[in-house]
């Protein structure tokens, strides 16, 4: 799953370095996400994992690593199975 | 020549520093009621590429019914780039990055050439939480970007 999200950061993210060389804790705004990628982010994540961020998760922690995002994507496929 | 100082407001106490500078700490009040101010730009570019690269999804994700149709003409992607600075600048205002903000909860409408704030949902019962009365709102933009200042008091105390 790390590495579908790494390559929605590498179309999306408009950051500053590699997402594929990003540890998987670190903070993705200190790297160059923006808020308005984000929301791009959060939209491609939507199609590539066939969910939909529900209003709850809509915040900045959800995006602000690697590993955040995954657990959020985790339980939202877990709660859709 | 006299200092020009805010009419009505106490002047703040100067401290000296161990190093014996000169310290003064501004309150963040202003006759007792607190002000909270957010800030944001946002790259045209970047509105036009959401838009390119995801449509109506992009739309209705980040925009209510009546941002999208107050946003028309050939400044359409200026006025959505100036609503996303809008949000974003609320959202800092707040000062609470773990709390949900669905974008569409902020919402810029307008009262002839002003631009006003209305929250609803969630975000409206923070805003009542932690005091909000009234705000003032401004958005400018030029070529490459648009930019939001919302200026927020709030009352004395947060409610419980």
């Amino acid at each position: 799953m790390q590495d579908q999200i790494r390559d929605v950061l590498a179309a999306h993210g408009r950051m500053a370095v590699d997402p594929s060389e990003v540890d998987s804790q670190a903070d993705l705004y200190e790297l160059g996400l923006t808020s308005t990628a984000s929301v791009n982010v959060m939209l491609a994540l939507e199609e590539a994992f066939g969910i939909e961020f529900p209003d709850e998760v809509l915040k900045k922690s959800t995006f602000a690593s690697v590993h955040n995002i995954e657990q959020v994507i985790e339980g939202l496929v877990k709660s859709s199975a | 020549m006299p200092r020009a100082v805010a009419v009505g407001l106490p002047e703040p106490a100067p401290q000296i520093s161990a190093s014996g500078e000169c310290m003064i700490t501004l309150p963040g009040e202003v006759d007792e009621y607190r002000v909270r101010v957010g800030c944001d730009v946002v790259a045209i570019e970047d509105v036009q590429d959401s838009l390119a690269a995801f449509g109506d999804r992009y739309l209705r994700k980040v925009f209510t019914a009546s941002e999208i149709n107050d946003c028309q003409g050939p400044n359409r992607v200026h006025g959505l780039a100036a609503r996303f600075a809008a949000k974003e600048a609320v959202i800092k205002a707040f000062a609470e990055p773990d709390m949900p903000f669905p974008l569409r909860e902020i919402e810029v409408t307008r009262d002839g050439p002003l631009p006003l704030l209305r929250l609803s949902g969630a975000v409206a019962e923070r805003a009542q939480h932690q005091g909000w009365l009234s705000s003032s709102l401004s958005l400018s933009h030029a070529d490459c970007h648009a930019m939001a200042v919302i200026l927020v008091v709030c009352s004395q105390a947060e409610s419980e």
